[in-house]
């Protein structure tokens, strides 16, 4: 196929000015590249981030008591929580439902105390939905149908001096305000990795939340479903359907906001800064095309007194636009998606930034190494970008061009 | 309006302003051009040649008086239409050659032809043109690798190529040397002899002049003489 005369035009007026157009492309090529490659950051932070809330016991969803949301009242239940279960269970996309009540403690060994967060569980099932409970590096983890036991933080147990099979006294708020206590026995030490969790660890079964409390019944049930990058809305959304007024179905965002938080903030500086970028690829670009407008103001006049109409000058600038923007994506697209494989393959590991500090947030296990997002979307991003910036910084010259009153400029050039 | 006639012009002025300072181009200019015409336009610098020409080509617009090119109001028409009617009917040759640097000869005579709507066709219908003026080797080069002369002559071969039946040239030889001076304007005088194209050109050259066969004088932004001229042959 043939190019047009006004297409080879364009693309030969770009090489007129070799330099300026090499440093037009690289501008944008590097531009765009670092977008990529932030936004490929954020994205895997994301993604890591509902992992680690997934894992850590956090669920990506979970069912809770009306009225659960605004206050975070431990006391709240589910009714009837074994139909909630069954229904979650049996809802296409939940692959596991495990029930827990919780409640604030108080464990003690002798003289020493250590409050703590009482997490009740479902021993068969806990250890589907929460990696931290496989990390037992003393004793075992809690067996199903047992009561009487628990499974506590190494940081935890160095704190109160205990080990495998001896006692703690626990002791919680029961329902009318009175002093519930009972003697637990350790079976289990586990080491997660973070002093911070480990410090609050501490799991018994439902049976004994249920008898310190006098609060039967479970208080939420976590659920982690399949692919929830792509189906978590959907799953949601069905499954709070089916639910009724009977429970919430709460996202992990609003089940560990603090981590929320933070990803969103990540976000929105990633938002920030690919504005900033594009804002100024987008400025340097028109300062190019404008350069090249005003040096081709003759020509211009001399086009239009041939009969070139304002459709067809304003569709060569675009062009040229377009040729750079293709160039300077594809340009962009190579060396950001390289950078962002790099990063996702291999991770950028934070732990020299926190010092040897813990990355636990909310109770919730943070891996320091972070690992990119790489996949197709750095493709349409890519071009998005660069043809965004460079088309619309083209309008301007476009407009300058148009507007050239061709006996004025070849009066004044003559 | 009878066919024949291409240009009518009555009291037609045109006044520049140089911020307060109104500049008076045109003063009053009236008269006519009919088809098959090889008129020269002559007079001193500033006289008004290249603003009558100008205005004829519907770059810009009069400041007061009737112009009418192929029986339109050039003041009345809007500039796309005016684009309309340069892209149609009008072929300009200009003094320094105007081509566009980043095409060959031939792609600035196809240009035209493309802006018209003109496919495929387009590049025999350059080749032929170019044939006629006796360009064709020099068809694929760049105006960088061309003389003045050989420039001038793609401009014209560029003005004519669409079939226009008026082509307006501004000092068309004022760059070139006498012997590429009389080829152009003997070139002019072919197409105008050959294809019946109307040719007006503004000039101080007088072995331009000599070839024409009518002769306006412009002084003072007015038409001072107007009268026929026995225009000599080529090598006389």
């Amino acid at each position: 196929m043939k190019l047009s005369i006004a297409s080879r035009y364009a693309w030969r007026s770009l090489l007129r000015h070799r330099r300026r157009t090499f440093l037009s492309v690289a501008g944008i090529a590097i531009g765009c590249a670092v977008c990529l490659f932030v936004v490929g950051f954020v994205r895997g932070e994301g993604e890591m981030m509902l992992r680690a809330a997934a894992a850590s016991g956090a669920g990506h969803l979970r069912i809770a008591p009306p009225g659960w949301r605004e206050t975070g009242e431990n006391r709240l239940r589910l009714d009837p929580w074994e139909d909630l279960l069954a229904l979650a269970a049996e809802t296409p996309g939940v692959t596991v439902a495990t029930p827990h009540a919780r409640a604030e403690a108080l464990l003690a060994m002798g003289t020493r105390t250590a409050g703590v967060s009482l997490v009740g569980v479902d021993p068969a099932r806990e250890p589907q939905a929460n990696r931290l409970v496989q990390r037992v590096t003393e004793g075992r983890y809690l067996a199903p149908g047992e009561t009487g036991t628990t499974v506590i933080g190494h940081a935890l147990a160095d704190r109160l001096g205990v080990g495998v099979d001896d006692l703690l006294m626990v002791t919680t708020s029961g329902q009318g305000g009175e002093m519930g206590s009972a003697m637990l026995k350790v079976v289990g030490i586990v080491s997660t990795g973070s002093r911070l969790l480990d410090d609050t660890f501490c799991q018994v079964s439902l049976a004994d939340v249920a008898q310190l409390t006098g609060y039967e019944g479970v208080g939420d049930i976590t659920l982690l479903v399949d692919d929830p990058q792509r189906r978590l809305d959907a799953i949601r959304q069905r499954l709070a359907a089916r639910i009724g007024q009977r429970a919430e179905v709460l996202g992990w965002q609003e089940v560990v906001p603090e981590l929320a938080a933070g990803t969103e903030v990540d976000a929105t500086w990633s938002r920030l800064i690919v504005g900033v970028i594009t804002l100024v690829v987008f400025f340097g670009i028109a300062s190019a095309q404008l350069a090249a407008a005003l040096e081709r103001r003759r020509e211009f006049a001399v086009l239009s007194a041939l009969g070139m109409k304002r459709g067809r000058m304003v569709g060569i600038m675009l062009t040229e636009g377009l040729l750079l923007g293709s160039i300077g994506g594809l340009l962009a697209l190579l060396v950001g998606a390289s950078l962002t494989y790099l990063s996702a393959t291999y991770g950028i590991d934070f732990s020299g930034m926190y010092h040897g500090a813990d990355m636990g947030i909310s109770n919730i296990l943070i891996d320091p190494i972070m690992y990119s997002d790489f996949g197709w979307w750095l493709v349409p991003l890519a071009l998005l970008l660069s043809l965004g910036a460079t088309m619309l910084s083209s309008l301007y010259p476009a407009w300058y061009a148009v507007r050239t009153d061709p006996a004025e400029a070849l009066r004044v050039d003559q | 309006m009878p066919d024949d006639l291409l240009i009518q012009a009555e009291a037609v002025t045109k006044t520049y302003h140089a911020g307060n300072v109104a500049v008076p181009a045109l003063r009053g200019v009236s008269l006519t051009v009919g088809a098959g015409e090889f008129l020269a336009l002559v007079g001193p610098s500033g006289s008004g040649k290249t603003t009558f020409l100008n205005l004829v080509g519907a770059l810009d617009t009069p400041t007061s008086g009737a112009l009418t090119v192929f029986g339109r109001d050039v003041a009345r028409l809007g500039k796309g239409e005016r684009a309309e009617l340069r892209l149609h009917a009008l072929g300009f040759v200009f003094q320094a050659y105007n081509l566009v640097p980043v095409l060959t000869a031939r792609e600035n005579v196809e240009f035209v032809l493309e802006l018209q709507g003109m496919g495929a066709e387009r590049r025999t219908r350059a080749e032929e043109v170019l044939a006629q003026l006796g360009l064709v080797d020099l068809a694929d080069r760049r105006p960088n690798e061309l003389s003045g002369g050989q420039q001038q002559r793609v401009a014209v071969a560029r003005a004519v190529a669409s079939k226009p039946r008026l082509v307006l040239a501004d000092e068309p030889t004022a760059n070139l040397d006498g012997e590429n001076a009389e080829t152009l304007i003997e070139l002019m005088r072919t197409l105008n002899r050959e294809q019946g194209i109307t040719f007006l050109f503004s000039t101080h050259d007088p072995r331009v002049v000599r070839h024409a066969r009518r002769i306006i004088t412009l002084e003072d932004g007015l038409v001072a003489r107007d009268e026929p001229h026995t225009p000599e042959t080529a090598h006389a």
